[in-house]
Parts: structure tokens; sequence; C-alpha cells
């Protein structure tokens, strides 16, 4: 509901700005799939550490066609997140500054929809750097992979009790796990669920990955 | 990031460069199960490569029960040709929901410009792609594979010539001078060979004069090499014949000589030590100690990547030494010169590797009187089978008085199968066509040889039906992945090997060809005109690439008897997609061949 109110603000906003074109409705056949490594899980504090998006279209995930931004060393860079996403402070020397980065990442996406794994997070945390930068949150439909899958789940199998965690869908859904915790390799497996759930409405699930849904 | 692994030919062929121009210009795409990827006549648009799922092959000219021709999954490429042919010959379906990289036709058109050894790939014969695998095998070999792989050039040592008026003493001293074990006597361009151990003989046993010529004593049944042969066949040589050592001849004039312990310094593996243990064995003891180490060597020659042909050369030469030797110490001599112990079937046609049964049988020549014949037919029969050579479940053995006889038995055996072509009749033709003769007088072997062939080669009716067999097992195409169970696997004994080597028994037959190995008949084939050069060639390397396969799962079940599966079932899935590759490729030329057989032999009815 916010959103919304925010969305038609900063459309009338931007109407004749730069990124107008942004807050039109888009018409393609293409979507994006998002996602970030970041230096924490607070939405409010997180940093953002590297950015990635690839190319849907239509059941083709289109990895040549892809995004992969690394940025420059944000001062919260610690060794807790380092140990999830691998990216040390040297590996981010030449990295994007924040605004080329956002600025990359708005002609990328364009006005597509977003396709991401929990994309929740990644949006509030891109936001919160957005809004001051260039004075608007991006406004582009949303698709959680999570979200539906669990309601494709409910409606299949109403009984069993989803695990909603990236590697126990990524194998409910007979989809391999591409580079985890690197933005790019977990925007494709996301962008991969998707063309997935999104082929056959109701996932059939096998047995044994149901009971691996349960126990992982 | 694309986790596509590009370690497998072909892209082994392109440089890092272009191992990233594909990472980076490659999509994803994902198939249902049932899927229709590639349609038959839709035209190329990518490479795919699998990165999880199964595929199907599939030709929509034909009926469903047949249709399957391929198949493929994880690693595996498809569609490369329908790019280089403009459209798609065949229909590719998604056997299982499948995960496949997608590599445009833009960017495959310009990696096959910019790199021509990849583009080559594509339009290689079998042939080339088991060298590739050869290849790759032998760099994961040890510093070993360097020896086999050497050539006699880099081994052989200056002959040393002496002229035909040099006398004994002088000779004597030219020896010791030169520390080497031999030289050679010219006489009008022919040369002949003098060792130390003639030198003693002459001098000691002969009681000649130091001054006499040395010529009087030379050996002039050369056993000669040519400079760019493996080692490796030098190697065979001197175990087939027995002797020392080879002479390097290069246009018709000696240039080295390889002495069996030059050799030996290259050498210091298994190979030479069993079959210097099976020339020494002084009893069946030791024989049979030494027979026992061959799976040692066989181990060795596969792990150093030796070609499959050379590996088997040498054992059947090794395998015959260990015969004929233990047939030495059971019989006579003089009886063993009017009689011919020969080997048949596999190990007739030096296909053994591993000692998996016995075929053998006795030719006796005509009016030989030889009373306890069976009895002592009865004995071999038991030594072999303590030398490591599996009973014959066929009971074709010496043991067995139905495969002993007089040469006119032998003819009169012949001429009944011949005439009644019915099952058996022709088994026995084609096991005895494969006969080799390992002890004994093989003279009585090549009579009864031409007798076959006249009796044989002609008669179209008997070729014909002789040649049905090849199409008794179908080719296991259509066995790919469809299996209820794949891990049953596909018989490549009945689907790949059998109608190769029958096959290729039956043209041999046709045009009497003596050599009884396949590849030997393959090449006399080839030479006479009878197949093309080409498709003799991957007709033996789809044979040599079966047995490998077969070979490495007889090893195993060496290491461990419990294992229970059968040597001769291949399951797909275990190998490398390079493996599948060429083992899709030599089925495919096996079923080439049969229809060339049917055509040629008429078995269409």
């Amino acid at each position: 509901m916010l959103r919304t109110l925010r969305r038609v603000a900063d459309r009338r906003r931007q109407a004749s700005g730069q990124y107008g074109w942004l807050f039109n409705p888009y018409t393609g056949n293409e979507m994006v799939a998002l996602d970030c490594e970041t230096t924490g899980l607070d939405p409010k504090t997180a940093e953002l550490v590297s950015i990635a998006a690839v190319k849907v279209r239509g059941d083709r995930v289109m990895t040549s066609d892809s995004l992969d931004l690394r940025l420059q060393r944000p001062s919260s860079l610690t060794g807790d997140s380092i140990c999830i996403h691998g990216l040390r402070g040297v590996d981010l020397d030449g990295g994007d500054s924040l605004r080329e980065a956002l600025v990359k990442l708005l002609d990328f996406v364009g006005n597509r929809p977003l396709i991401g794994w929990r994309i929740g997070f990644d949006l509030l945390v891109i936001n919160r750097h957005l809004r001051p930068l260039l004075g608007f949150d991006l406004p582009n439909s949303l698709i959680d992979v999570e979200q539906r899958f669990a309601r494709n789940l409910r409606r299949s199998h109403p009984m069993v009790e989803p695990v909603l965690n990236f590697e126990s869908v990524a194998d409910a859904l007979n989809v391999p796990v591409m580079g985890r915790h690197t933005a790019l390799g977990d925007a494709v497996t996301t962008a991969l669920m998707y063309v997935r759930l999104s082929k056959t409405q109701l996932p059939r699930l096998a047995h044994d990955s149901i009971d691996n849904a349960r126990e992982g | 990031m694309v986790d596509v692994d590009l370690t497998q030919p072909p892209f082994t062929l392109l440089d890092e460069a272009g191992r990233d121009r594909v990472r980076t210009g490659i999509d994803l795409a994902y198939f249902d199960e049932e899927e229709i990827i590639l349609d038959a006549g839709q035209p190329g648009e990518y490479v795919f490569i699998i990165h999880k799922g199964e595929v199907a092959e599939l030709d929509t000219s034909v009926p469903t029960a047949q249709a399957r021709i391929g198949h493929y999954t994880a690693g595996d490429l498809f569609g490369a040709i329908s790019i280089l042919n403009g459209k798609s010959r065949y229909r590719f379906k998604a056997e299982q929901e499948s995960l496949c990289y997608l590599m445009p036709k833009a960017l495959f058109n310009r990696l096959c410009q910019d790199y021509p050894a990849f583009a080559e790939f594509f339009r290689q014969s079998l042939a080339h792609k088991a060298r590739l695998l050869t290849e790759r095998r032998a760099e994961g070999g040890v510093t070993m594979a360097g020896f086999m792989l050497a050539r006699i050039s880099e081994c052989m040592r200056a002959p040393l010539i002496v002229d035909e008026s040099t006398s004994i003493a002088s000779a004597v001293s030219t020896l010791n001078d030169s520390h080497s074990d031999s030289l050679l006597v010219g006489r009008d361009g022919r040369f002949g060979m003098v060792t130390k151990t003639d030198l003693l003989n002459a001098l000691v046993m002969e009681g000649l004069e130091s001054s006499s010529q040395v010529i009087g004593i030379a050996h002039f049944d050369l056993v000669t090499a040519t400079p760019d042969q493996y080692l490796f066949e030098a190697l065979v040589r001197m175990t087939r014949h027995k002797v020392a050592r080879v002479v390097v001849i290069e246009q018709g004039a000696p240039v080295g000589v390889v002495e069996l312990t030059d050799v030996l310094s290259y050498f210091s593996s298994r190979s030479y030590v069993v079959s210097l243990q099976v020339e020494q064995a002084e009893s069946l003891d030791e024989l049979v100690r030494a027979s026992a180490r061959t799976p040692e060597l066989v181990r060795a020659l596969m792990a150093q990547g030796v070609r499959l042909r050379f590996a088997m050369e040498l054992l059947a030469a090794l395998n015959g030494r260990i015969i004929s030797k233990a047939v030495g110490f059971l019989v006579d001599p003089a009886r063993l010169e009017q009689s011919c112990l020969m080997v048949m079937g596999s190990e007739g046609r030096g296909e053994q590797i591993l000692k998996t049964d016995q075929d053998n049988a006795l030719i006796l020549a005509d009016g030989t009187d030889w009373p306890d014949c069976q009895a002592q037919m009865a004995q071999i029969t038991d030594t072999l089978i303590r030398l490591g050579y599996p009973r014959c479940p066929g009971n074709i053995m010496v043991s067995n008085p139905a495969w002993v006889g007089s040469e006119a038995a032998w003819r009169a055996r012949v001429a009944r199968w011949a005439a009644s072509r019915d099952g058996d009749s022709l088994m026995n033709l084609a096991i005895l066509l494969d006969a080799h003769a390992v002890a004994g007088n093989p003279r009585l072997l090549d009579t009864l040889r031409d007798e076959m062939f006249e009796r044989c080669s002609r008669d179209e009716l008997l070729l014909s039906y002789f040649a049905r067999s090849t199409l008794r097992f179908s080719t296991p195409l259509t066995l790919f992945g469809s299996l209820k169970r794949p891990q049953h696997g596909i018989d490549i004994k009945k689907g790949g090997i059998f109608p190769i080597v029958h096959g290729v028994r039956t043209l041999a037959l046709e045009r009497r060809i003596r050599p009884t190995s396949t590849l030997e008949r393959l090449d006399a084939l080839a030479a006479e005109g009878r197949l093309e050069d080409r498709f003799a060639e991957d007709l033996g390397e789809a044979l040599s690439l079966f047995t490998e396969l077969r070979l490495k799962q007889q090893l195993a079940r060496l290491d461990d008897p419990d294992t229970g599966r059968d040597a001769n079932r291949v399951v797909v899935q275990h190998l490398s997609s390079l493996e599948r590759d060429l083992m899709r490729e030599a089925l495919h030329i096996v079923k080439d061949f049969k229809q060339r057989l049917s055509h040629r032999f008429h078995l269409e009815y």
C-alpha cells in the first residue's frame, strides 16, 4: 500500500525527468532475475557488495545477457559477511561507485518485471541507496520465487509443511544450484527456479524431494 | 555465472580466450519431459550442451520401435551437426526434464572459423576421436608411457659390421673392444648375425679354429624391424621369435641393432619380466607362476595408454609361448613334429587379453601312430586349466576326442559341416577358421585351412548362412537409456564385438585371407579393396573401443570378484561424455557394417 503510494508520487515527480520511462507499464516478454550480496542481513544497515541481474526470455535464461557488478568497498564490510559471499576488500578494488552501479542496473533492468528469491530484502537495500541518489524507488513489478513456490506447493500438496530455504527448493524443483552466494550464481538459479515454476503450474514433486524439503 | 564443464573435447581444442567466449556467450534453457527440443527439418539455431537430464535422438522417418538412434546425457553436446548441415536430420526430445546450455549459431560459427581444430572435431571420423581419447589417457600415465610410445630409432645402437674375410679371433676382439654382444657380417649386400653364443659354440662345440672365417657361423635369417616402428613392436617380435636382438633395416641396409638388454634399460616393467619368466621356466610350476602374472601386465599396459592393438599382440605372443612351452613339457618332441596343436576362437584371433576360456584342437599327420594320444591330451587340458585358462563351456578342447583327429578326419569333418550348414556346424566352422598353430607342425593347419577355403569360399549359399548370424543380435542403439533399469547396461559383446568379428571373418573366408586376427584381416580386406580404407580403419577402432571397455570391466572384476556384474555389459551412464560419444559412433559403424553384409550376402529375407 505504502509502496503504491510512493510509486505514484515518484512517478509524478519523475514524469519529465531522465527516468520517467521506468514508470511506464512493461509490454515485452522479458523479465530480469536479480540478486545482491550485502554486508549484513538487516535491510536498514546492510550495504551493497555486489549486484547481479540476468534476463529471462520465455523459457530461456539469457546468461549471455547478464549484469555482474562489484561495488567499491563499503565501510561496513566485515569478516562475517565475507565468509558468506567470499568477496574480500581487495576483491572489490576497482569496483563501481554506488551511483555508477545503480545507473548501470537501471539501464539494464529498465521497466521489466523483477524476479528474485526473497526479493523484498534486496529491494529494500537497493531503494535505501537509490532514493538519496536519484530520488525514487525501483518501480518495477515484482515476483518473489519463494512465495510463488510456497503457493504452488500449498495448492498441490496442502498437507506438506514447506521448508523454504534456497537449496532445498532448488532441489525440489530439480534445478542445479549454480555458484551459491555469488550474486550472479544466485540470480541464475533463481531465474531457473522461476522458469521451472512457470512451466508446470503445479510442480509434480517426487516423494523423495518432498521428504528432502521436510528434512532440509 | 555459468557452471559449464569445458574440460571435455571439443572444448579442450579451444584456448582459454575461446572458452571464455563460450562461457559468456551461452544461455540456459529448461525443457520439460517429452518436450521436443529440436525437430527434424528444423533449422539448427543452437548447439545444445546438456547440463542435467537426458535427451533422445529420434529418426522420424522410421517406425517408432526403431526410431531411437541416440541418447545424450549430462555433458553431451548435440545440434552442432544441424548447424553445419543447415537443418536437423533427426528429432531431439527431452527424455527427462532437462537443463541445456544453448550456444547460439553465430557464436558457434565464429568459433569454428577462429579455431580450425574445433571445427574439424565435428567432421572427424571415429578413428580420430579415439586417438584423442588415447592421448588423454596417456597424459595421465606415468613416464612408462614414454617408453611405450618410444620408437625403435631412439633405442637402437649402431651395428657392428665386419667384412666376410674376418676371422673368429678378430671378431671376438672386435666384440670385446666395443662391449657388444653381436656383430653383423656382410656378404654381397646380405648380412648375417653372429652372437657371442654362436662364437662360443663354434669354438667349443664344433671345434673350429680361431682363424676360420666368421661368416661360416653367421645366421642370415634375421628378425628385422624399421627405425620408425614402436619399440614395443620390437619386443613383440623378440617374444614371438624367441630371439634377444632385432636388426633395424632402413632401405635394405642395416642401420642399427636393438638388444633385449637395451630395451630392458628402457623398460624395467613387468612385461619383460613376465615374458622372461615364461622363457626361463624350467618346470610347470614356474610356468604357472609366470602365467598368473599376466593380468598385472595387462593392467600396467592399460594404465600407460598403450594402444590396444599392441597390447593384444604382445599378450597373444605371450599366451602362445605359454601354451607352447606347457605342451613342450608334456609331449615328446618327436610326437609334436607329427601333430599340430592349435588354439581357436578369441585366442586364435589373438584377441583374448585376459584368459577367459580355452578353445583348442589337435591335428595329427596322416599315418601317425600315437596310442596314448587321448590320455596325453586330457593332461594338456588339465595343465592349461592350472595355467589359468578356464575350461571351455562348449567343451571345445583337446580332451574332447571330437576335436582331435588325423588330417583325413579333419577334412571329413569340414566337408560334413560345410554340407549340413546347421547352427552347430556353422559355429564349428567359425571356430576352426580362427585357428592358430601354437605348437607342433604349423603346416598341418595350413593345409587344413586351404582345404576349408577350397570348400567354402566359393559356396555362396554357405557364405550366406554363415553371415546370417551377424544379424542375430540387434545393435543396441535402441536400448540406450530406455532400459527399465539403466544399471543393466548394454551388452557390447553381442551388440558390438560379435558382429564385427564374425562379419570380418565371413569376408575373410570369402576372400581366402589367412591371418586370423580381426585387425589383420581388416588390413588385408582393405588392401584387396574389399572394404574402403577408411571404413576398415573405423571398424578396427570400433572393435578396439569395445574390447577396451570390456577389458576395463574384466579388470575391475579381477579386483573385486563379488561385483557379480557381467563384464560384457557396459552401463552407459558410467562412461565419460567422450567415451559415450565414441560408443555411439562405434555402434553406428556396426549398424552400417551389418547393412553392408546383409546387402552382400542377401540376408534381407
